[in-house]
């Protein structure tokens, strides 16, 4: 009769933490009374409505495309049991695809076409993904095949490293082909109004076209033979071998399924900010935080994670003064928390054995 | 053969650092002859967050390597840089240095850029007794340690903000928010920005910073709007500037005064962001407009043209000034012995093309002020103080749907 | 699907229970031991300073890649945060000396004592999740703390840094460092040949029978990763001094944590000796990449991880101990 750390742990040790969480929220806290009081009235008066929905605008639109490239991840760690970190620089190359793509290829005057009204801005970026994801599919298929393959099924560890190599590999390529410099992509700037609401141009064009590759996403897992057959092997790869299932092929597809994603969110990415080749750092640890939060392999809940990501760094960027410093430490304090609390996700991942 | 071959145990730990020592020494390079070029070696942040303006800094002192080459050298002998990628990391700095200093035994060094890495690196070459001249940092409690050996160059970073804040007081501008990166020049350079206001009565109505790797400032600047702000100050570097200035035409909040560091200085940020650029005030060490009048000002910003196709920024004349200063006080003190070449340091008076240069007790170089620039029809133009200004600044900003193109 | 760990695991174990060698083979062993360590001590007086630091900075990865072999290789919890326990060190002795004047060894047993106590608080929690899941709680935790670093100002001078007090102090960090990499090799070696040893590598093999043989699985476990904390602290502690100026990001950087896993694993993760040669030449690799072929030498770094996990993920000693070269311990 085995017992597990869980029944093993005395109650007072829960009492311990429970004095301490107190403790370390209780102190500052009444260390900064009167800030405290200050600071109620002040969110109480800036706090409005309009202001508030505006920032919750905000943050669900920005969570639309953590979702994208959180989807990538928690599909790959889903199928494959991998955790990709070099997700982050599949984002940056898609970034710098488009850069190439808008920049060299395209002629001049073929720009302002893209900058005239959201119309043209998502046909735009909707083009020039049919043109990058297929490249990305691609890449990220030999990537698994070359080095990834040989490894699944054994330690966790292994393919971490390699992953982490393979990040260094394409920051440091990319900073020699491309220098450090930090590259931008003419955009449609400028906020599309509804109501009472600023909705920057670049960021409802990212959240469509993230809601509708999410949905395709969706779709082809849902319905789709070759999607089944990926929620198969996702759940029981030696099950889904004996039932007839390519499982080697369907890693490949989903790694590729899972860069292209990632590059898709790079490209999203591309169009609201500067970039340079070292970004993908800024979006992995997210990512990480919204695949523990959405479940392992739960694209549901790779969707709603990120969306509340966003959400929660907008409200504690908003309401909590230095918030905006804090924001960082929102998404791994969620994700050690939900570690703790409820390893298997808010919606429940496919179950580790 | 026995399975216990544990002699094995001994050889392979004792190969394996023999084979180190063995390599090491071979890529030692060999004993300075006589008439060897004489070595000036430094840090260069060639990748990692420093690199844009570190790389412009770079070409700076590639050119003044260049020019004092083509004079016929430094005492009689070629100069020849050394300089290695410090990853902008304070820690591989300091290993550069001491590796510089002791192994490769160059002559004289030469500062890395930013702040952070001046502060770690100025601890051992003030061990080493290498006198630098610091072109890369700005922030003054470097030079309150009491140190002996570094001499700096640029104005201070608390000043970065000054000007912005004089024009709104001038302006009657009441309430100020400022924000910053919380690195140790941004914070400095919002700390002054900070001070400067209360002095001139106005109020700081928000005070926050944000992190590097922070690419959503639209909560923030709901907050500044929400708390009716007229003048924005930011002590910030590229993407954070570039990043705020969009999110503001997005929520079309427009204050009477938008003022930045760093970011407005690179080119890079008229390029990106075209016409949102526009009006946004920026500070600067140095501008590469002939009328500052300072010596020679105007052919060297036509001679960098011609060497490396753009019009020198303020990193790059930085980095051409300290070594010409380096020169100078080599020069006169006849010999390499950094002792010499200290004393000369600390007396001092030269203007050069990027201003004067004359340092205090500390050793900061209290003759420098910075200036500020507004980008107009996508160009800098000086704005203050008024000894420098070109043109008058145009406060308050138009609102966006007021303004020319899209 | 390759379970050759497995058949390893089941093969039987080359030296007698209890990992004696032979007379003769340890006394050789102990000599050859003993003629490193005379090597490492008489190095200052027979070179400059800059290798002194050399040598001083790969020790530093000594210690790192060692204990965190003992967390990660002898009991199988990967963890991908092992720096915050350097950094934790690192700012205790920075605040102690900077702030309130004490001399740099007196704050070592403390900078070594804190990440102890951090491990115990988070060891709870965190070591009842598997394989990856803790890998990455580990990372998340790292972050946090270099977010804390950075926004608690009044302690830790925020993104401003410590400075402390300008001394020259190489020669007494490098013998420090020395005393500290030699504890934690020995340390390790105690460990790998004692039945604590035994009971973390059942752990590691498959937790479930290990805890239905009756090894307390949670006691052994926090143990282990609290032993794992020590050592980094200090050498944490030590590194501060030497640098004299320490800030978050790089105190609470990343890659040394994967420079520690790679050099553990470049060696042989789960043996003794392991990291100590796989920090010893990927140190000295990198080292030479860096100053003469600069603009290569963080590809070639990706490349080599790649490698060393695909073709010898078992390491020097793995690779060694196949070929019936170097005795199999016990805890392989």
């Amino acid at each position: 009769m085995t017992r597990s750390m869980v029944e093993r742990t005395p109650g007072w040790v829960y009492a311990l933490y429970l004095a301490i969480a107190l403790a370390g929220l209780g102190v500052p806290l009444s260390l900064a009374g009167e800030g405290f009081v200050r600071w109620l009235a002040q969110t109480r008066s800036i706090a409005t409505f309009d202001v508030t929905l505006q920032v919750l605008a905000g943050g669900i639109l920005q969570g639309g495309l953590y979702a994208v490239i959180a989807m990538g991840l928690t599909m790959i760690f889903g199928v494959m049991r991998i955790i990709n970190v070099a997700h982050g620089e599949f984002l940056m190359m898609g970034a710098y695809a488009a850069f190439i793509f808008f920049m060299w290829l395209l002629p001049r005057e073929l720009h302002s076409l893209f900058t005239l009204n959201i119309g043209m801005a998502i046909l735009g970026v909707g083009v020039f993904l049919l043109l990058c994801l297929p490249l990305m599919f691609l890449f990220g298929m030999g990537v698994q095949r070359l080095v990834l393959n040989p490894v699944v099924g054994g330690p966790e560890l292994t393919p971490l490293l390699i992953t982490f190599g393979l990040s260094l590999i394409l920051i440091n390529a990319s900073i020699s082909i491309f220098s450090s410099d930090f590259r931008a992509i003419p955009y449609l700037s400028g906020a599309l109004v509804v109501g009472p609401l600023a909705l920057g141009y670049p960021q409802v064009v990212s959240f469509i076209v993230s809601a509708a590759i999410t949905g395709s996403v969706f779709a082809f897992l849902k319905f789709s033979r070759l999607g089944k057959a990926v929620r198969a092997t996702a759940q029981n790869a030696e099950v889904a071998l004996v039932c007839g299932i390519n499982v080697e092929r369907i890693y490949l597809y989903t790694f590729g399924l899972g860069a292209a994603l990632a590059a898709t969110g790079g490209v999203l990415t591309s169009i609201q900010l500067p970039f340079f080749p070292e970004i993908g750092a800024i979006y992995i640890l997210r990512s990480f935080a919204i695949i523990i939060l959405g479940g392992r392999g739960n694209y549901l809940g790779a969707l709603v994670g990120g969306i509340i990501l966003g959400v929660i760094e907008g409200l504690i960027s908003f309401f909590i003064p230095m918030g905006s410093r804090l924001q960082e430490l929102a998404a791994y304090t969620l994700m050690v928390l939900l570690l703790l609390v409820r390893p298997r996700g808010l919606l429940g991942g496919i179950a580790d054995e | 053969m026995t399975r216990y071959t544990s002699w094995l145990w001994a050889i392979v730990p004792i190969l394996g650092f023999a084979a180190a020592l063995v390599l090491g020494a071979v890529a030692t390079p060999p004993a300075a002859l006589a008439q060897e070029p004489l070595t000036i070696g430094g840090a260069m942040s060639l990748t990692g967050r420093y690199s844009e303006p570190a790389g412009r800094m770079a070409d700076g002192r590639t050119f003044a390597m260049e020019e004092i080459n083509a004079r016929g050298g430094l005492l009689g002998r070629p100069v020849k840089l050394v300089m290695r990628d410090d990853r902008s990391d304070p820690s591989t700095a300091v290993k550069l240095y001491e590796r510089l200093l002791t192994e490769e035994n160059v002559d004289l060094c030469l500062a890395p850029y930013s702040s952070p890495i001046t502060e770690a690196v100025a601890s051992i070459t003030e061990r080493y007794k290498c006198p630098i001249v610091a072109d890369g940092a700005a922030t003054r409690s470097i030079w309150e340690k009491g140190r002996k050996y570094i001499f700096g160059l640029v104005g201070p970073s608390e000043d970065y903000l000054r000007g912005a804040v004089e024009i709104a007081a001038k302006q009657g501008y009441k309430r100020i928010a400022i924000i910053n990166e919380d690195s140790l020049f941004s914070k400095a350079a919002a700390a002054g920005a900070e001070s400067y206001a209360r002095q001139h009565g106005m109020e700081v109505v928000l005070r926050e910073e944000y992190p590097r790797t922070a690419t959503d400032f639209r909560p923030l600047l709901l907050k500044i709007k929400a708390l009716n702000a007229d003048v924005i100050a930011g002590g910030s570097y590229f993407v954070d500037a570039a990043a705020i200035t969009r999110q503001m035409k997005e929520l079309n909040i427009t204050p009477k005064l938008w003022a930045a560091t760093v970011g407005p200085g690179l080119p890079r940020f008229t390029e990106d962001l075209g016409p949102l650029a526009e009006y946004v005030l920026g500070s600067t060490q140095w501008e590469p407009v002939p009328a500052l009048g300072y010596p020679g000002i105007k052919e060297y910003i036509e001679r960098f043209e011609k060497r490396f196709g753009y019009k020198p920024n303020y990193h790059a004349a930085q980095g051409t000034a300290a070594m010409l200063i380096l020169e100078e006080a080599v020069k006169r003190a006849g010999t390499l012995d950094r002792e010499a070449v200290r004393a000369q340091l600390t007396q001092l008076d030269m203007t050069t093309h990027y201003g004067r240069f004359k340092v205090d007790e500390t050793g900061f170089n209290s003759g420098k002020g910075l200036l500020l620039f507004q980008i107009i029809k996508g160009e800098r133009r000086l704005v203050w103080p008024d000894e420098s200004r070109e043109v008058q600044p145009i406060v308050p900003f138009p609102p966006w749907d007021k303004r020319p193109s899209k | 699907m390759s379970n050759r760990t497995l058949q390893d695991s089941v093969r039987p174990a080359a030296l007698p229970l209890g990992g004696k060698l032979p007379a003769r083979q340890r006394t050789l062993q102990l000599a050859a031991m003993g003629g490193a360590l005379l090597l490492l001590l008489l190095w200052p007086a027979m070179t400059n300073i800059y290798r002194i630091s050399f040598v001083f900075f790969l020790l530093q990865y000594v210690v790192l890649a060692s204990s965190w072999n003992i967390i990660s290789g002898f009991t199988g919890y990967v963890s991908f945060g092992h720096v915050a326990f350097f950094g934790i060190g690192s700012y205790t002795t920075a605040i102690l000396v900077a702030k309130h004047g004490w001399p740099w060894y007196l704050t070592l047993p403390l900078a070594g004592l804190l990440p102890v106590a951090w491990a115990a608080f988070i060891g709870y929690p965190c070591l009842r999740l598997k394989g990856p899941y803790f890998a990455i709680s580990m990372m998340g935790l790292n972050e946090a703390l270099r977010v804390v670093a950075l926004v608690w100002e009044s302690l830790t001078g925020g993104g401003f840094g410590i400075t402390m007090p300008n001394v020259e102090n190489s020669l007494e960090t490098y013998y420090a460092g020395l005393a500290v990499a030699a504890l934690t090799v020995a340390m390790c070696y105690a460990i790998a040949h004692s039945r604590f040893g035994l009971r973390l590598a059942a752990i590691r093999e498959d937790e479930t029978a290990a805890e239905a043989m009756g090894i307390n699985t949670t006691a052994h476990k926090m143990y282990a990763f609290m032993l794992s904390a020590f050592w980094p602290g200090v050498i944490g502690g030590i590194v501060a001094y030497k640098l004299l100026y320490i800030e978050p990001d790089s105190t609470f950087f990343i890659i040394i944590t994967v420079n520690m896993i790679t050099m553990a694993m470049l060696g042989g993760k789960g043996t003794v000796l392991g990291p100590v040669i796989g920090t010893a030449i990927l140190y000295t690799a990198q080292e030479l990449v860096w100053w003469h072929l600069p603009w290569l030498h963080l590809i070639a770094y990706g490349a080599f991880i790649i490698l060393i996990v695909l073709f010898m993920p078992r390491g020097i000693m793995g690779f060694l101990i196949d070929r019936g070269w170097v005795a199999k311990g016990v805890i392989q």
